[in-house]
């Protein structure tokens, strides 16, 4: 029932409404249907991110990718957690590490879903700060790689976006947006700074592309 | 049902007739492209076959926009203005203060083709010359940043100009009353306005590679020329006299405005270029491919809408 559901919000209404009425310009996804599993690394600039990636997916395996979010944020209530969880098939993480309680430490819970097959969205940023400037990056999903390092990291850059809804504004003021995939990558480094900084060059790259 | 698709432009032998010549230019093309690329293999003709792929398909939407139901020709229009005003907005770089005031000119633009729907010219002229013009301005004041406010308030009513006021004329051709002895109607002129300006921009084009040679303003657009400008409104107002029928006007009046279509359109697109040149971009964006954004494509229409419509609205009703 989620899959369905989860289908016709992004695949069409959210597909439909950011290209027509916010203005995204979606790039090319088809090949993320034929990787097993990845972890897609993305900026973050607006609450449009989130469901503009979602609604890029394909529709095979929509279902299969959580974005990870914030507890403290979108798990305020337990209302608020259910839909998130429902509509928007999150993962909620806190932002501290916790190595005492491993049930509720961040990195783990990430690399459980992995074992459980799904596909992650992370912001590495953190969140979602000034429009189109990008933030110092956060190492937790170098230390998810660093546990699975046969799972592949897809980096997503997105413009536009925190001009059509920045932080601290909910109007959606439509603005042209794209999003733009970079390739499939496994890391080839045992160090944590070298995994980001990989990262954050892949991401620079797309910034220019 | 049957008020959004009455197919009647099979029965109005005009409206047949336009779709029958502009399906037959872009099989002429098409072929001519596919044979001369066969015969002459070192020729790139890329852009050339990608421009005419994305001819097919605004010509297609064009036309089904126009004739399938006038209900469906005010929205799609209204949309082309939304998209367009989208397009130039995000590209001229406003503050991040300015998005409350831009929120109402989006709200302005289903406004002013609603009043093209209903036909109520005073309101029409005047909502987004006076009306918009005059309330944005105290929107961007009341956030209080005085920054760069000259800027906006000037870019936001400029874009608003050319893109909705500008273009909602097309909208308005359709609300035209009815007059005797004349069948093709509103949807007679939409067709003549954006086939004579589009043939217009490909005349302009083709001349100016043919002869192209004295160029006529190299600091703004190094590929216009004088001969394609010349030749551009030569053909413009020849082809344009030849679809005379699809308009209540006599043949003078056809030819007048036909010269008019061509003059005004070359002003559009240097106007666009200039305002490229300005900020440094190529084409506004990639939405239409071997042509560039919807504004690269439609910059000359912004301007012939207004200037056609006027002309017609003061000669013939």
């Amino acid at each position: 029932m989620q899959r369905l559901v989860l289908l016709i919000v992004y695949r069409l209404i959210m597909r439909l409404f950011l290209r027509v009425i916010v203005g995204v310009r979606f790039s090319k996804s088809d090949f993320l249907a034929s990787e097993k599993q990845f972890i897609i690394v993305a900026n973050h600039n607006s609450h449009l991110d989130t469901m503009t990636l979602l609604a890029s997916l394909p529709g095979k395996i929509l279902h299969k990718v959580k974005p990870v979010a914030a507890a403290d944020h979108f798990g305020k209530t337990k209302l608020k957690t259910a839909l998130s969880n429902y509509f928007v098939n999150t993962l909620l993480i806190q932002r501290k590490r916790d190595k005492e309680n491993p049930e509720n430490d961040p990195i783990n819970k990430m690399i459980k879903a992995l074992d459980a097959g799904y596909s992650l969205i992370l912001f590495p940023e953190g969140t979602r700060g000034t429009p189109e400037v990008q933030q110092p990056l956060k190492p937790g999903v170098a230390f998810v790689l660093l546990e699975r390092p046969d799972v592949k990291y897809v980096p997503a850059y997105m413009k536009g976006m925190g001009k059509a809804m920045p932080k601290d504004d909910n109007l959606i003021v439509p603005h042209s947006s794209s999003l733009v995939y970079g390739r499939p990558t496994l890391i080839n480094s045992g160090d944590v700074a070298e995994i980001m900084e990989q990262i954050e060059q892949d991401l620079n790259v797309l910034k220019e592309s | 049902m049957k008020e959004f698709f009455h197919l009647d432009f099979m029965d109005n032998k005009e409206l047949l007739t336009v779709v029958l010549v502009i399906f037959g230019i872009l099989i002429f093309a098409s072929v001519l492209f596919f044979v001369v690329g066969k015969l002459k293999p070192q020729a790139n003709l890329s852009e050339l076959k990608s421009r005419t792929r994305s001819w097919w398909v605004m010509a297609t939407m064009v036309l089904a926009a126009t004739l399938i139901s006038t209900n469906i020709s005010y929205i799609a229009t209204a949309l082309l203005s939304f998209t367009a005003f989208r397009e130039l907005y995000s590209v001229l770089g406003f503050r991040e203060s300015d998005r409350r005031a831009i929120f109402w000119a989006y709200v302005s633009i289903p406004i002013q083709y609603y009043l093209a729907y209903i036909g109520w010219y005073g309101a029409f002229i005047i909502f987004i010359p006076i009306v918009m013009f005059l309330f944005l301005p105290l929107r961007l004041v009341l956030k209080g940043n005085t920054d760069g406010i000259i800027k906006s308030m000037s870019s936001l009513q400029w874009i608003l100009m050319l893109t909705v006021f500008g273009l909602s004329h097309m909208a308005y051709l359709l609300s035209l009353p009815e007059l005797p002895g004349f069948s093709s109607g509103g949807r007679g002129l939409l067709l003549f306005l954006v086939f004579l300006t589009e043939i217009n921009d490909v005349m302009q084009f083709t001349w100016g590679k043919l002869l192209g040679k004295h160029k006529i303003v190299p600091k703004v657009s190094p590929n216009k020329t004088w001969e394609g400008f010349v030749g551009g409104i030569i053909s413009t107002t020849i082809i344009g006299y030849f679809l005379g029928f699809l308009t209540p006007l006599s043949d003078y009046q056809v030819l007048l405005i036909s010269f008019m279509i061509a003059v005004s359109g070359f002003v559009g697109d240097i106007v666009m270029s200039s305002v490229k040149r300005d900020i440094g971009v190529k084409d506004m964006s990639t939405a239409i491919p071997g042509h560039g954004g919807i504004l690269d494509r439609i910059d000359s229409l912004a301007y012939t809408t207004p200037v056609f419509f006027h002309l017609v609205y003061y000669i013939a009703y």
